[in-house]
């Protein structure tokens, strides 16, 4: 893993304000997302951020270091 | 002997445990008036009467911004003063003096409340944590506040012996920072009460015994706000106490700046009075002048905020690169965040910095008209206290709880996914409610959604904002009940002596580099006094001018349903019975000229 297991839950906690605001912004854009289509984008994200965690980073385990 | 507080202040770890467990009880019932209103209000779940909303509504502000902040700040307040003395208080009967008073304060307010769910009994204080006049609670409802507030007081004077008693035996020492941040807290306390203390001594409560048949709503709002925006930041600076001196500690590192913490509560102390008009933007009756000086000093108020941003993050980033972290965002991952403590603060201090940018748009004479008394302003607040200080109590208290009874946290893990869950809660819940006030959405009602007209939303529509607000209250209250399940565990666990040592973090810059005259507490006092004068003499003395000390004459609240038809008939009869007589003069007017 690249990051520790309660890293990781943090960074796919702070998804959660990412997507609801991105919702707006993107609305200035002219896109508009339904709740649905958002949920999709969002569950994207986080198995983006769970590939990107879960790869090992050079063959290495668990980062000794991090909390 | 141990290096716990409870074994270092056994008789202190008591009082402290005492404040704790109230504070609790009172989230626990805010918490869950929270979780009804939220569901009534967004009409997925009503099993009762909207007028029985206000109680519920008053119920969840008083219970959470009264009894829960400031139970838990006088908990922590005597920790920061006894452990940065290193000594105990000077009489512990004087101690449980003041937290009787505030018990028994906020009991007697608390059932004045809470009586209004029943017609048994003829009382009822349905007023809002606001209690604006002609809004009038029974008189339980006020004796309770000045006995709570009173007991906050004489706190303040035990914090204040134990530093005078420690200066006589160091002369030559410089206040430790904790102690320093609870006596100008204190101080600031001290000023600002003196609002609320005149409007309802003066004025709130021999209304309601009757003693006085009016008074003037515009000064009695006025006073309160006096005191109502510097309580925000008797809520928000233990908050940030705790992420000044708790902080860099648990990231692995030491604080950043001791002198600059200093100058954030001396900025504090001083202008966090002269700004409550702020709050009154949309009041009829006050100049526009006396508002602008109040935004002014507002905007002022940004810069402690931004310092302590400044000097946290700088903490945190010491002590991720103490642990290991390098490059410019890589020391991040080397933050402790399995510590449900330190993850809970720094979530909350994260949350804290969007409300901060949600304040500045509520402080702008201009902008604050779009919003005002809109669902926006609870958005805020649910930010700051609701989440900036509500959270990192919470997130402490798992530090807090095994200090002072001596036990292990029952569940690391469960207090983590607590943090995390608070966190995601409230993002949902208070981004719906900005989004919400933006349309023009009022608060302080049951019944946003009136018949015949639709608020027009820019992005989706009021039933997805609605059920957003509901799915955040829902996690909020499912994160409570984790904070509940540990503190329940923790208080059943036996005795543990494996807890770390009780201790603050050190300074990489310390109190020797500050300049002696931070520490002159009765120089920011007196300037913290001259600047109240300067913001409140003219506004006040206008306010009496115009509408009298005790005012014009008002109908006193609640009214009822039944007298609101009888008023309306009686409306009704005089305008016909008016239209009548005009029609007739007129009528006879017309024969006279035609003749």
């Amino acid at each position: 893993m690249r990051i520790s297991k309660a890293a990781l839950l943090v960074v796919i906690a702070l998804t959660v304000p990412i997507l609801v605001e991105l919702r707006t912004v993107l609305a200035w854009v002219n896109v508009e997302l339904t709740v649905l289509e958002s949920a999709v984008l969002g569950m994207t994200m986080i198995l983006a951020i769970l590939i990107w965690a879960l790869w090992p980073q050079n063959g290495r385990g668990d980062p000794s270091r991090s909390g | 002997m141990s290096n716990v507080y409870i074994d270092q202040f056994p008789a202190e770890a008591k009082v402290i445990r005492a404040a704790f467990y109230s504070s609790f009880l009172a989230l626990a019932l805010g918490g869950v008036f929270g979780i009804i209103q939220t569901l009534h209000r967004t009409d997925f779940l009503r099993f009762m009467d909207s007028v029985d909303y206000y109680t519920v509504l008053t119920a969840h502000g008083v219970f959470l911004v009264i009894s829960f902040t400031i139970f838990f700040l006088v908990g922590i307040f005597t920790w920061a003063v006894t452990t940065s003395l290193d000594r105990g208080l000077e009489d512990i009967r004087f101690t449980w003096g003041w937290y009787s008073l505030m018990a028994i304060g906020i009991t007697m307010t608390g059932v004045a409340i809470l009586a209004g769910f029943t017609d048994a009994i003829d009382m009822s204080a349905s007023v809002l944590f606001t209690f604006y006049a002609p809004l009038q609670a029974h008189p339980l409802f006020y004796l309770g506040l000045v006995l709570f507030v009173v007991g906050t007081w004489v706190a303040g004077v035990d914090w204040f012996r134990s530093w005078w008693a420690w200066k006589a035996e160091n002369p030559d020492e410089r206040i430790p920072l904790p102690t320093f941040m609870v006596l100008t807290t204190m101080l600031m306390w001290y000023i600002a009460t003196l609002g609320v203390a005149a409007a309802i001594l003066l004025f709130l409560l021999p209304w309601s015994l009757g003693l006085i048949e009016t008074v003037n709503p515009l000064l009695t709002r006025t006073l309160f706000w006096f005191f109502g925006h510097p309580v925000v930041y008797f809520w928000l600076m233990p908050a940030y106490m705790m992420w000044y001196v708790m902080l860099p500690k648990f990231s692995g590192g030491k604080l950043f700046s001791d002198p600059l913490a200093r100058v954030v509560f001396v900025l504090f102390l001083i202008l966090s009075v002269p700004t409550g008009i702020h709050h009154q933007y949309l009041d009829p009756g006050i100049a526009e002048g006396f508002k602008f000086i109040a935004m002014t000093n507002t905007m002022f108020l940004l810069l402690p905020s931004l310092l302590t941003a400044f000097t946290v993050v700088a903490s945190m980033e010491h002590g991720a690169r103490q642990r290991g972290g390098e490059g410019y965002f890589g020391w991040l991952k080397a933050l402790p965040w399995r510590d449900p403590v330190f993850t809970g603060m720094a979530l909350a201090g994260l949350m804290f910095a969007a409300a901060g940018f949600s304040g500045m748009i509520n402080a702008g004479m201009n902008i604050n008209y779009l919003v005002h008394n809109t669902f926006w302003v609870v958005g805020h607040f649910h930010l700051t206290v609701g989440t900036a200080v509500a959270l990192t109590f919470m997130a402490v208290t798992y530090w807090f709880l095994p200090q002072v009874t001596g036990k292990a946290l029952w569940s690391r893990s469960v207090a983590l996914g607590q943090v995390v869950v608070w966190f995601v809660g409230m993002t949902f819940m208070s981004n719906a409610m900005h989004r919400a006030g933006l349309l023009g959405v009022p608060r302080r009602t049951a019944e946003p959604q009136y018949e015949g007209f639709e608020f027009q939303a820019a992005v989706g529509s009021i039933g997805e904002l609605d059920a957003q607000i509901a799915l955040g209250g829902v996690l909020l209250t499912i994160s409570l009940g984790m904070f509940f399940a540990n503190v329940v565990g923790t208080a059943l666990n036996g005795r543990s002596d494996d807890l770390p040592a009780n201790e603050y973090a050190g300074a990489l810059s310390g109190p020797d580099d500050a300049p002696l005259v931070l520490d002159n507490l009765k120089l920011w006092t007196a300037i913290a006094v001259v600047l109240v004068i300067f913001a409140y003499t003219f506004p006040l003395l206008s306010i009496i001018d115009r509408g009298g000390l005790f005012g014009p004459e008002v109908i006193p609240f609640p009214l009822t349903v039944e007298s609101a038809t009888t008023l309306g008939f009686a409306l009704e009869t005089a305008a016909s019975t008016s239209f009548e007589s005009a029609g007739e003069i007129a009528t006879s007017a017309l024969t006279a000229v035609m003749r």
